[in-house]
């Protein structure tokens, strides 16, 4: 294994685990400066989850064995997909594969263990957000796919590490077919990151959640989990959007050293995008996704165009 | 060895039908047609793994043969694997009164007549046992719920559709043995009208037995009215002995068939895929949710029968092979969880008297085991990780992505539908068995009898169990089965048999590491957590007691969905409210999702024909002078034609 594996691998998991809190602090802390609040630091996170790993968890009437699992559970697929999402060109084997369809399934499985805890609780608020979240999650699959499709097409492969390999060059929008899978994907990760127009990761009037909704009968370090499971969200979406469809630089080495770069400044563009939209009626959501998957549709077609 | 296994498996199962209509001998013959069934599965496995034939090759000739393949080796395993855990829950399930000794005699001969349409090799014989295999689960559903008039409506249903669409079999297999095309691919010219005949009639004939859309409608009917274990082999072997004897003819027959053709099936699959899944979305009824998905699953397989042939016309032959090992993998898969699911569905039934949803709840407390198995089962046709049916949804999402690689225009845009159509199936699927699960293992009971059930006896509890480690094992090494199942395409491809699945183009799918890192990963967490825990305190609703007045319904849940599907599916709400002295007294409300096949193709339909019918009684009118009347007009009209020399 080359230097520049292990270090890939390194940045990948440390990045993965301990850097991601940082991401939606980042978004947080910028959103307030551009509100003209001081806001919270964007450590704010970190602090959060150190305060909740000293409390109790609770345990609720009559529940069983799900609703005390689905933190852990949630929290580990979300780990397995942190170790299928490469941050370079090469990755080690963590074992896992590095598929990009792969990925789908396993953040399938985070939100059932959490959707399904909601029914553990019977909690009213907490089915709420898990109904609108699977209701919503329908259409978020079918654009993640395409938008994935269209990279895929274009490599040749859904191997993760090729896939940014096959992308590599300033020159990645010369290419319309991923010029178009990017709108799609932008919409995904808007979606699947919680923020607005989909969801408002500030709010907290429970008739108006979705992701905190399935959150709500959560304490102590079962809430951590879920917490920095959600962060870890943003680091799988982020990860894959600055290397796959934002122009990177070629080798390993570059590929590493500008990606603290991109994901700052696509916590910019989130933190800029929360605050000039406002969030959107949730049966309207479908719609915004629907945009991103006719795009992808336009990019496959566009990549038939292209090819020879 | 193979053909001794399925002849002793056969006998077995024979004479254990017999003996399960004896009062006497009624559960030693149920653990007779067991052990066959478990013959049987031993029997198909070993032919697929070992690729050798046995008996008679496949002939256009009308007289008996019988033999087996891998193919038909892979479905007989998958009826022996199914079928004798569903006896083996017979054992407590049915009675051995007059009704529940009929039905164990009948299982029997359902089996066997599955098998004679996997074994036979002329068409006579493998018309016969198609045909034998619709009316047996009819014979079943009229003797176990006697007397019950919405049952006997429901057969009728059910055999008048697939009769009706049946013809199609019948017509696309006379072709096949018309042309001696039976067995010999090179009997039809690519692109030729009886190919395509032969391949349209398949489609329809085979279609209609295997719950496609939109010939489905006597799917969602009959399952759930049959006894539970024979749900189960409905839903998980009959509908995939039609998808065997669509691969059959559309893969192997007739050759390789236009690109078009791949396309149509493309497009049936996708639709039957998501309105399945849809309209599964919406049932309060478990038994008949449970149905819907099978219309879903089926066509998730279907979507991988389409990319085969379309990869094949277009000559990505390695891709074709791995589109049909795809398809194949959910076949089985499908059988396993589903029959599990129907099987749990059973015990439920048992033990609470009632399969609506909004009346069971906190089951998972009062049913450790079957609850646990039919977790598993829910979590694998959700294509949750690391179950086998997120194996082969990958495999076959897979297979649809090559689909754009090899073709035109066309080809793309079908290609990335169904994908997106697959995409969104998997997430629908997620979403009902949340549903499923939460409103029947979890949260409080919902009705006294769902707080006082107990759990299901040993043997029944022993058929789920095995079920569901079925559903593991082949999560964690789907790659084995796969390796031999892309093998069984008519041309050859080769796939190395690894546990995990490996095929170029792809990040690989190591399905044993996906699995040890989730199991390490959860049980880790879960020690860090720790003990530490609060009293236990009720769940918090702005300060009221969650009552059961607060409990949240089937309907509840998905309203987000209906509400943004609502252009599409046009679901009916209707509330009254009853006013006494200006007071409002009551309200009740009441909604449903129409059908919408059901209501603007089949109702027409049936309204036709009915008023048709109206008119053609007037014909009878029973009085003699009309009847001669009739008959001086057709001679006359016969006479006229002659002179004019219509009649030759």
């Amino acid at each position: 294994m080359s230097g520049a594996t292990v270090t890939a691998g390194a940045v990948q998991v440390v990045g993965g685990i301990a850097l991601a809190p940082l991401l939606p602090g980042l978004v947080q802390h910028w959103k307030a400066r551009l509100q003209g609040r001081r806001g919270p630091t964007p450590l704010q996170p970190y602090r959060e989850l150190r305060r909740l790993w000293g409390k109790s968890a609770v345990t609720i009437e009559g529940t069983t064995a799900v609703y005390r699992l689905a933190p852990a559970l949630a929290a580990a697929s979300i780990g397995v997909a942190i170790l299928i999402v490469p941050v370079a060109a090469r990755a080690p084997d963590w074992g896992v594969g590095h598929d990009a369809l792969a990925l789908a399934g396993v953040l399938a499985l985070a939100r059932f263990a959490v959707a399904v805890a909601a029914w553990d609780v019977a909690n009213g608020f907490a089915l709420m957000g898990a109904s609108r979240d699977l209701s919503i999650s329908v259409f978020v699959e079918a654009t993640l796919v395409l938008a994935l499709a269209v990279a895929a097409l274009v490599t040749g492969t859904t191997a993760l590490p090729e896939v940014i390999a096959g992308t590599a060059g300033a020159g990645v929008w010369s290419q319309p077919a991923l010029a178009l899978g990017a709108i799609a994907f932008a919409l995904v990760v808007v979606a699947e990151t919680g923020r607005q127009p989909v969801d408002n990761p500030d709010t907290h009037l429970e008739l108006t959640m979705i992701h905190e909704g399935p959150l709500l009968e959560y304490a102590g370090r079962d809430l951590a989990y879920l917490q920095w499971a959600a962060a870890a969200r943003h680091w799988l979406v982020l990860v894959i959007a600055a290397q796959v469809f934002l122009p990177h630089p070629h080798g390993v080495w570059w590929q590493l050293a500008l990606l603290p770069v991109t994901l700052a400044a696509l916590c910019g563009a989130l933190a800029l995008a929360e605050t000039l939209v406002a969030k959107m009626r949730i049966l309207l959501v479908p719609r915004l996704l629907a945009v991103g998957a006719f795009a992808a549709l336009l990019g496959i077609a566009a990549w038939l165009a292209a090819s020879p | 060895m193979t053909s001794a296994a399925l002849v002793a498996g056969l006998s077995a199962i024979g004479v254990g039908g017999v003996a399960a209509a004896g009062r006497a001998t009624f559960r030693a013959g149920l653990i007779l047609q067991a052990a066959g069934a478990a013959g049987l599965a031993l029997a198909g496995f070993w032919a697929v793994a070992a690729g050798a034939d046995a008996g008679s090759p496949f002939t256009s000739a009308l007289d008996p043969r019988f033999g087996i393949d891998g193919l038909s080796g892979l479905f007989l395993g998958t009826l022996g694997l199914i079928a004798a855990p569903a006896l083996v829950f017979s054992l407590r399930y049915l009675e051995p009164t007059g009704r529940g000794r009929a039905v164990g005699a009948l299982t029997g001969a359902f089996v066997l007549a599955m098998a004679g349409v996997l074994c036979a090799r002329d068409p006579f014989t493998f018309l016969a046992g198609w045909e034998l295999m619709t009316l047996l689960p009819a014979a079943v559903i009229l003797v176990a719920r006697a007397g019950d008039r919405v049952a006997r409506n429901t057969v009728f249903v059910y055999l008048a559709i697939t009769h009706l669409g049946g013809a199609g079999t019948w017509i696309a297999v006379l072709l096949l043995a018309g042309a001696g095309a039976i067995g010999d691919p090179s009997a039809l010219a690519t692109g030729s009208g009886l190919q395509v005949a032969v391949a349209l009639t398949a489609l329809v004939g085979m279609g209609t037995k295997a719950g496609l859309l939109p010939l489905h409608v006597w799917l969602p009917r009959a399952h759930p009215i049959a006894p539970a274990p024979i749900s189960a082999l409905m839903s998980g072997v009959m509908i995939k002995v039609s998808i065997y004897a669509l691969v059959r003819v559309l893969v192997e027959w007739t050759g390789v068939l236009p690109v078009w053709l791949g396309g149509l099936v493309l497009a049936i699959g996708a639709v039957s895929a998501v309105g399945g899944v849809v309209y599964a979305l919406f049932q309060h009824d478990l038994k008949r949710l449970l149905a819907l998905h099978s219309i879903e699953n089926v066509g998730i397989i279907v979507l991988g029968i389409g990319a085969c042939l379309i990869l094949r016309a277009r000559g990505a032959e390695a891709w074709a092979a791995f589109a049909l090992g795809a398809a194949l993998l959910h076949t089985v898969n499908h059988a396993i969880f589903k029959a599990l699911l129907f099987l749990g569905a059973g015990a439920f039934e048992r033990a609470v008297g009632s399969l609506e949803l909004d009346r069971l709840g906190g089951l998972l407390r009062r049913m450790p085991w079957t609850g646990g198995a039919f977790l598993v089962g829910a979590m694998a046709i959700a294509g949750l990780p690391p179950l086998n049916g997120f194996a082969s949804e990958w495999l076959t999402l897979q297979a649809l992505l090559h689909v754009p690689a090899y073709g035109g225009a066309g080809d793309a845009i079908a290609g990335a539908l169904a994908l997106a159509a697959l995409a969104a199936t998997a997430a629908l699927a997620v979403f009902c068995f949340v549903k499923v699960v939460g409103l029947v293992l979890l949260g409080p009971p919902r009705r006294q009898a769902a707080a006082e059930a107990v759990e299901a006896p040993a043997s029944m509890r022993a058929a789920l169990v095995v079920l569901a480690a079925v559903c593991v094992a082949l999560g964690l090494v789907p790659g084995l089965l796969f390796g031999a199942l892309a093998e069984l395409a008519p041309w050859q491809a080769s796939v190395p048999a690894r546990a995990g699945l490996q095929l170029p183009g792809t990040g690989t799918l190591p399905a044993p590491g996906i699995a040890v890192a989730l199991v390490a990963l959860t049980a880790g967490l879960w020690l860090l957590r720790g003990r530490r825990s609060a009293a236990p305190v009720p769940s918090w609703a702005c300060g009221q007691l969650v009552g059961p007045r607060l409990a949240w319904t089937s309907a509840g849940f998905t309203k987000p969905l209906r509400l943004i599907l609502e252009a599409i599916l046009r679901p009916q709400r209707e509330i009254v409210v009853r006013y006494e002295a200006s007071v409002v007294q009551e309200v009740t409300y009441s909604g449903r999702v129409p059908h919408l096949i059901d209501e603007n193709l089949y109702r027409p339909v049936v309204r036709l024909a009915l008023a048709a019918a109206g008119r053609a009684r007037r014909l009878q009118s029973g009085r003699l002078g009309a009847y001669v009347a009739y008959l001086v007009g057709l001679v006359v009209v016969l006479l006229a034609a002659a002179r004019v020399g219509a009649l030759g």
